[in-house]
């Protein structure tokens, strides 16, 4: 009887979670599946059963496939920016050369985060303005006028527009991430190395980079399925537009459902962006092989 | 032991249970007994916004016993929101709409009243309301929403840019290409434009020239979502038409919006914008330069027809579920005192007979009212004309166009493909 108690105990302490998590997530991802085998439409009640028409239907889908390539687009740019750059700004704010100011560096570059993104969004819709945006008087000013363009109207600039903003809001949460990690460093890993004359290019890639992976691998899991399910960001900006042209899989699963009453398909086109970032998980999971070494 | 866990569990999974049943349920009185009516529109723009707080608040007053909750969002986003509601039991009890396939389909939620007892009972008020704008909210002769402004679109242009250059008002579409042409070369960088971020701007371009190049009896089978094909070539030619006319647009014309392009016309820098009636009262405040309007031009050699207006009216709905009062506000909102005083503070002409006159508009809305009563034939917008995923694929293929992504057979053979989904 005691050893049996003993089970249950942490198994109730659990449970609160477990509730919510299957009420809120797993019941809604079984049901999700479980809908994209349907076609119906939110003003009607009733359903109709098509089987795996809504998938085929999403793989010969131009539109799937121009998302599909913007999201890595935009998981790529975000990781060399937020994930390696990022890095690289932490190291240096955490460097004693910058020991006074590094606190206010810390703060500029956190303030980003703390804003609203429709907020940002509105604010980088004039930026890009074309007639009268701060990028284009920028590029005027300085004798680049060939280079304005209307950023978010051009069908090959939108996307990179919206990219460059989500890496100007998103790198002082990741830096930040990586300056605890840094913090976590013992200090004597670094006077060592300094005694045996090591630079400090040689320090970075020999001491905190290896010493950071576990925050690494953290940071790149966070921006690639961020940058799998990015929503605010293009929905705001260009509502995917021109065209398709900065479509992502999310903005496409809003319009599919409740812009064009293709529930069906929205379900099926959600659990597309399911699979693609479980796979992506697992194989980061897979890769970097975290908590062995600890 | 077991049994205590046994049994919380199960309480745990009941009161989420009960917790789920009980929402959602009346909530039509609240605490101190006064009735509540939700009331949902979509201009939280002004000077609308602040029309309808002052009318609800009016309203209020006169009516002690009834509290009226306002919510409002914006165009776009309010299509997606209403679509939202009315698929739950949260639809407010009166909300605006717009005419046909949008009103049908939140018809087809089978939550919105039908009014054909209301307007029956009282024709003292329902007569008052010009009876050609019912059409686009009436189903199988069932009424289900009370039209109140009317509006359609036009190309407005700047009289002195015209008079300086010695152009003519176009009667055809080749004449409005030439002017165009003229007003380039005489400095105007882009002697048109308009805001191609906002879909629906689109729509109402393409809407009203598919009218003028397809044969109305095609355009009527491809509306209708059963009958729908979309082969006839008088698209392609459409679908140029606009390609060409976005060439006057510039670069600019993909990343604004219909407000920052209506601003460039007022402030003298475009000289022709194709835009709505409503829009006149805003040009006026936003600008001093005086503007005319003409029809969308005759286009030569087409089918289609060369003077349908293109313009649908909007109104109101009522839920299903909405407390009785609802229609008694209802009323005063389309009352003839509402919509003299409406047409006054923001210049939209409505369809509430005696409330549009030479007191509170100007000459150019009085005449813009008059071909709206007049015309032979009005064809709703486009968006709502036809299924919402074949406007989808027009709309984006229309941006596409216009950044030359894609071509016009490209555009309607993914429209035939989407059409054919429909059935």
């Amino acid at each position: 009887m005691i050893a049996r108690r003993n089970r249950m105990i942490p198994a109730l302490f659990i449970l609160p979670s477990l509730l919510f998590l299957g009420i809120f997530i797993y019941i809604p991802l079984v049901q999700n599946f479980y809908n994209s085998f349907f076609d119906f439409s939110v003003f009607s009640p009733t359903k109709e059963y098509v089987g795996f028409s809504a998938f085929e239907q999403l793989f010969a889908d131009k539109v799937v496939m121009t998302a599909f390539i913007n999201n890595i687009k935009y998981a790529i740019i975000s990781v060399i920016f937020q994930v390696a750059f990022a890095l690289v700004l932490a190291t240096i704010l955490e460097d004693k050369l910058f020991r006074r100011i590094a606190p206010m560096l810390r703060i500029i570059y956190f303030i980003p985060v703390m804003i609203s993104i429709s907020v940002i969004a509105l604010l980088f819709n004039f930026i890009y303005n074309p007639q009268m945006g701060l990028l284009n008087s920028f590029l005027e000013l300085v004798g680049l006028e060939s280079l304005a363009l209307p950023w978010l109207g051009n069908a090959t600039t939108s996307i990179y527009a919206v990219i460059a903003m989500s890496q100007w809001q998103s790198i002082g949460f990741i830096t930040m991430l990586f300056i605890v990690a840094i913090q976590k460093i013992p200090k004597e890993l670094y006077e060592a190395a300094n005694i045996d004359g090591a630079g400090k290019i040689r320090q970075f890639f020999n001491i905190t980079v290896p010493q950071v992976k576990e925050a690494l691998f953290v940071n790149m899991l966070i921006t690639i399925t961020g940058a799998m399910l990015v929503f605010n960001e293009p929905y705001i900006l260009t509502n995917g537009g021109p065209g398709t042209s900065s479509m992502t899989l999310s903005v496409y699963m809003y319009q599919q459902g409740f812009f064009k009453d293709n529930m069906g398909y929205a379900s099926a086109v959600a659990t597309l962006i399911f699979v693609v970032t479980a796979i992506f998980a697992l194989i980061q999971i897979k890769v970097s092989g975290t908590g062995k070494d600890e | 032991m077991k049994k205590t866990l046994c049994f919380s569990i199960l309480l745990l999974l009941l009161s989420t249970l009960l917790a789920a049943c009980n929402s959602g349920e009346e909530q039509s009185a609240n605490a101190d007994g006064k009735v509540e009516i939700d009331f949902f529109h979509r201009w939280p723009n002004e000077p609308r916004k602040s029309f309808y707080d002052e009318k609800v608040k009016e309203y209020m007053e006169q009516n002690p016993d009834v509290h009226i909750n306002v919510d409002y969002v914006l165009n776009d986003a309010y299509k997606e929101k209403v679509r939202v509601l009315v698929s739950s039991d949260e639809l407010p009890d009166i909300f605006t709409a717009w005419s046909d396939s949008f009103a049908e389909n939140l018809v087809s939620s089978e939550r919105i009243m039908p009014l054909n007892e209301v307007i029956q009972e009282d024709e003292e008020w329902s007569t008052k309301i010009i009876d050609s704008q019912f059409g686009g909210f009436t189903f199988d002769d069932t009424t289900y929403g009370v039209p109140f402004t009317v509006d359609g679109k036009a190309f407005f242009y700047n009289k002195a840019a015209f008079e300086e250059n010695n152009i003519e008002i176009p009667k055809t579409y080749d004449e409005l290409i030439a002017a165009l042409d003229k007003l380039q070369s005489a400095g105007y960088e882009q002697p048109l434009v308009e805001g191609l971020t906002n879909t629906w701007a689109i729509s109402h371009y393409l809407g009203t020239i598919f009218e003028r190049v397809v044969d109305p009896a095609v355009l009527e089978k491809d509306y209708n979502e059963e009958t729908a094909e979309f082969t006839d070539q008088g698209y392609i030619q459409g679908l140029e038409m606009f390609e060409e006319l976005t060439g006057y647009m510039g670069d600019v014309s993909t990343a604004i919006d219909h407000e920052a392009a209506r601003n460039m016309f007022a402030a003298g820098e475009v000289p022709v914008l194709y835009m709505q009636f409503a829009e006149i009262k805003m040009v006026e405040e936003a600008g001093d330069v005086e503007f005319g309007f003409f029809d969308f031009p005759e286009v030569e050699g087409a089918a289609g027809d060369p003077t349908a207006l293109t313009g649908a009216p909007e109104g109101w709905m009522v839920s299903k579920n909405a407390p009785e009062e609802t229609i008694d506000f209802l009323k005063f909102l389309t009352s003839e005192e509402t919509a003299a005083e409406f047409t006054k503070t923001d210049g939209q002409l409505n369809a509430i007979e005696g409330a549009v006159t030479e007191e509170n508009v100007n000459p150019t809305s009085l005449e813009a009212y008059e071909l709206i009563t007049n015309a032979s034939s009005t064809a709703p917008w486009f968006d709502n004309a036809v299924n919402i995923n074949v406007a989808d694929v027009f709309m984006r293929g229309g941006q596409s166009l216009a950044t030359g992504q894609a071509t016009p057979e490209d555009i309607l053979k993914e429209a035939q493909q989407e059409a054919a989904n429909q059935k």
